[in-house]
């Protein structure tokens, strides 16, 4: 029996697979007749290393099992993860599954998987990716993510589909690695470029391809000069402002699928955003392009609840709600709008608690003119004084009704602690989870959160290791302000795999900013409870990425009347839904 | 699938014990585990099953098409057995029969008789040949061709495997051999090529079909640049992923010799001349073969 030792000398590229001992050009197709087993043979043969007949007739029997494996026209992965899929609790959908099988048998490998979010693209890939693994179409493979997913996708592979991917560290580990997985940004640059476009990869997956969209980057060019046999695109946006972004996308998978830019311009481009003949341009899409939608009741997804508890503040917290606000606007007046987000920040604190304004208040006397400092040490001192939190009250209150686990939301790491220690004080037990903890900390409070606490305090609403769907009340204990990342906490428990509803509790402070705010995210916008698809692509397209909270602050800056207020932040509200229609009435309806 | 595990176990030496209905265990040994689970994994107790329900009841490692633990097992037995030989005794076949049936066949106008007979073994090379059918899907199948290394002719007709025993035959018996492995493996995939090429070639059409549409595609995309390096890898992907190809590899091989009974005769002619012949008698293909040695 022979010994296992690692296959360093086969772990080059070109190496293994272009040594051909032969070749013969038939008719209908070209005949190769590969080296490696004949060498192979010939060596042991050379050797006089006879192994015993009974192994050679066993190992027949198991290529004989191996390949009637494979010549199913399902696919192979369903039934090499199914053990595993069981072990980590991974349960597939009837959509990643069919769009695997798209890909693979329809598509030769060749798509962009446009899945809006949430839907599991990252599974789709994995799976697509297994199967060629498992059928020895792909060796060498290269998966391009922005720099914060490398971990998410190493283990993702790992976990779900039992693939050992390698993550890309030095120069060498191009050439080195079968599977590795690197960031864009580092393998557009040199060295790096030029030692990848020199090898010919078998499969290459691009995480948030949206990226690539123009034609004219560096990234894109890189991506375009790597030679590859398969190519998976994962984006939710293909099309974030203009049909040509589509154009690039494609050229990149399948140049000459819309034809040159001239006959796509002249055929399908009406404006900007705008198709002519989308019938036709949908099924030339459709050939390469893989959308899965929300509401194509494809997809069950169990309803949102929500539950505003309005919080009255008592007499002082209100006078000081005032000061503090009052504070702001002058500050504001005084310095313009360009150092905006402290007072952003201060003014959300005051909705929060009054020891995160604190907090806060006491970092900018470090930079403070000395005229202002006797006011904000008036503050601080009245932030001092207020004993009581009815915020806190009102929490404790809802969370003594509930059973189930919570997971409670603030924006502030000073709220954080002060609602744990409010919590902890009456009974509960509680866990704090925050953006610096380590993946493996992460997992661990996960785990204890699954297993032993009741309350999780949150300050952070995306990221890895964040799933938690065996948990279906969250409560909002201050509001983003932000949809993005309102969306983005609700998507930790309200996800693929939730089988519950899930009950949203919003505490909102009356009199307050944060009765403006839900009134515009719930009433207006009705974040909470409809998912909005392409919620990215609305505020790009309305350019308003990261500018959501300034132009709320703005208006709350400019008006003192609370009616003025509202009547500003719906026509602000219904520039947001008109946004909406227009992104799904032009380009989305070709997928 | 449960026959080839067992096989396994058995060729390793260890002995599977059924300690509770559907659920086995082997004493797996540091080597067999190292084998089986890579460097870090040290000997134990190792429980295995076929049914997914015991698996889960009892924890036992279970057996089946994808599992973890098969695919550990299929990858072990696959590295092994690369070459092996094998013979088929010569006292499988009544030597006086040959010997009659080789003198009736010179009829009544000569008579023949035997000088003296001995005995070669031919060697013939086994190729175990992975043929994978690449176009629009890859499809994988497994042929045998057997080649005479004295003629370097592939056989058209199986051996008879139930003859064969393990093991080889002494040098000094065997057959030169007249043909290189090279060229013997060159005529093996030629001879597989050739019947191949009398099958059913749809998955080619298709493929080709489907490679002049994408051809013609790119060929748009890239007009009035198609001298451009661009056009040219962009080409050369497209070929890659839809040029329909049949690649053949060699799984494993085996030496396969086979009994050949020599006889020195001689023959008296009607006119009472007599003259030396040498014949040899290929018992599998039932020939007579000239001595040329």
């Amino acid at each position: 029996m022979h010994q296992f030792f690692p296959d360093f000398a086969n772990a080059g590229t070109k190496k293994e697979a272009s040594i051909l001992l032969h070749e013969i050009t038939f008719p209908d197709y070209k005949g190769e007749v590969l080296a490696r087993g004949f060498k192979q043979i010939v060596s042991e043969l050379r050797a006089k290393r006879f192994d015993s007949w009974a192994w050679y007739s066993l190992a027949n029997k198991a290529d004989e099992l191996m390949v009637s494996q494979q010549q199913t026209t399902e696919l192979l992965a369903i039934e090499y993860l199914k053990e595993r899929w069981k072990q980590v609790g991974v349960v597939p959908y009837r959509h990643q599954l069919q769009t695997a099988r798209r890909v693979i048998f329809e598509m030769q490998g060749q798509a962009i998987l446009a899945d809006e979010v949430g839907l599991g693209k990252t599974i789709e890939a994995g799976l697509i990716l297994k199967e060629y693994l498992l059928r020895g179409l792909a060796k060498k493979v290269l998966i391009l993510t922005p720099a914060s997913l490398l971990w998410q996708w190493y283990h993702e592979l790992y976990e779900k589909f039992g693939i050992s991917a390698g993550i890309q560290r030095s120069e060498w580990d191009w050439a080195y690695s079968d599977i590795l997985i690197a960031s864009l940004d580092t393998a557009k640059r040199e060295p790096h470029a030029s030692q990848i476009t020199g090898i010919p990869y078998d499969l290459i997956i691009i995480d948030e391809a949206h990226k690539l969209k123009n034609s004219s980057t560096q990234s894109y060019r890189f991506v375009n000069s790597i030679q590859k046999k398969y190519c998976l695109m994962l984006t939710a946006t293909p099309i974030q402002n203009d049909l040509k972004e589509l154009y690039n996308l494609i050229g990149l998978i399948k140049p000459g699928q819309l034809g040159s830019y001239r006959s796509f311009k002249d055929r399908f481009i009406k404006d900007k955003r705008t198709p002519k003949n989308p019938q036709e341009l949908k099924g030339l899409l459709s050939q390469v392009m893989v959308r899965n939608r929300r509401d194509e009741g494809t997809i069950q997804f169990t309803d949102r609840k929500v539950h505003p508890i309005v919080v009255s503040l008592t007499p002082r917290e209100q006078e000081l709600y005032n000061k503090v606000t009052q504070f702001v606007k002058e500050r504001s007046r005084q310095t313009g709008l360009q150092n905006i987000l402290p007072l952003i920040t201060l003014q959300r604190e005051v909705c929060s608690t009054f020891l995160a304004t604190a907090l806060t208040l006491e970092k900018m006397m470090l930079n403070m003119e000395p005229d202002l400092l006797t006011q904000v040490a008036d503050l601080l001192k009245a932030l001092a004084d207020v004993k009581q939190n009815s915020k806190c009250d009102a929490l404790e209150r809802l969370v003594s009704e509930l059973d189930d686990k919570i997971i409670i939301f603030t924006e502030f790491k000073a709220s954080q602690e002060y609602i744990r220690y409010r919590l902890e004080k009456a009974g509960y037990s509680t866990l704090a989870f925050d953006g610096t903890l380590s993946r493996g900390k992460k997992q661990w409070i996960r785990h204890m959160f699954q297993k032993e606490a009741q309350i999780l305090v949150s300050t952070e609403s995306g990221g890895e290791g964040l799933n938690f769907q065996f948990c279906n009340q969250v409560v909002n204990f201050d509001l983003p302000w932000n949809p993005m990342r309102l969306e983005q906490r609700i998507g930790r428990v309200h996800r693929l795999g939730q089988s519950r509803d899930v009950h949203i509790f919003n505490l909102l402070t009356k009199d307050t900013i944060e009765e403006h705010i839900m009134y515009l995210l719930h009433q207006k916008i009705n974040m909470f409870e409809t998912i909005i698809g392409e919620l990215d692509a609305i505020l790009l397209h309305l350019n308003l990425g990261k500018s959501f909270e300034s132009e709320i602050m703005k208006i709350f800056l400019a008006y003192e009347e609370q009616e003025k207020i509202k009547e500003r932040l719906d026509r602000f509200g219904d520039h947001f839904l008109k946004g909406q229609a227009e992104v799904k009435t032009s380009t989305w309806e070709l997928f | 699938m449960q026959q080839l595990v067992f096989d396994f176990f058995k060729l390793c030496n260890v002995v599977p014990v059924e300690i509770r209905k559907g659920v086995w265990q082997v004493q797996a040994d540091d080597a067999l585990m190292k084998e089986l689970d890579g460097w870090r994994a040290q000997g134990r107790l190792l429980q295995f099953t076929f049914d997914q329900h015991s698996a889960e009841i009892y924890g036992a490692d279970l057996i089946c098409a994808g599992s973890y633990r098969l695919n550990s097992i299929l990858q072990v037995i696959r590295k092994q057995g690369v070459l092996s030989q094998a013979h088929i005794p010569h006292h499988f076949f009544h030597e006086p029969s040959i010997r009659k049936k080789i003198l009736g066949g010179f009829g009544s106008i000569e008579r023949a008789y035997v000088v003296n007979c001995s005995l070669q073994y031919a060697q013939y090379l086994q190729f175990e040949i992975l043929v994978e059918a690449q176009g629009l899907q890859k499809k994988e199948s497994i042929h045998t061709v057997v080649v005479d290394l004295s003629s370097g002719k592939a056989l058209k007709f199986p051996l008879p495997y139930h003859l064969l025993k393990a093991g080889g035959i002494p040098k000094e018996m065997l057959r030169k051999r007249k043909c290189s492995f090279k060229q013997a493996f060159a005529n093996a995939t030629a001879y597989l090529h050739e019947s191949i090429a009398t099958g059913d070639h749809k998955w080619a059409s298709e493929a080709r079909h489907k490679l002049a549409l994408e051809e013609e595609k790119l060929r748009e995309f890239f007009q009035g640049r198609m001298e451009s390096e661009e056009f040219a890898t962009k080409k050369q992907e497209l070929q890659q992923r839809l040029a329909p190809v049949l690649r053949m590899d060699a799984l494993r091989g085996a030496i396969i010799m086979i009994p050949l009974f020599h006889y020195h005769l001689v023959v008296v002619e009607n006119h009472g001349k007599e003259k030396s012949k040498s014949l040899i008698y290929d018992p599998i293909s039932n020939l007579y073969l000239q001595d040329s040695n």
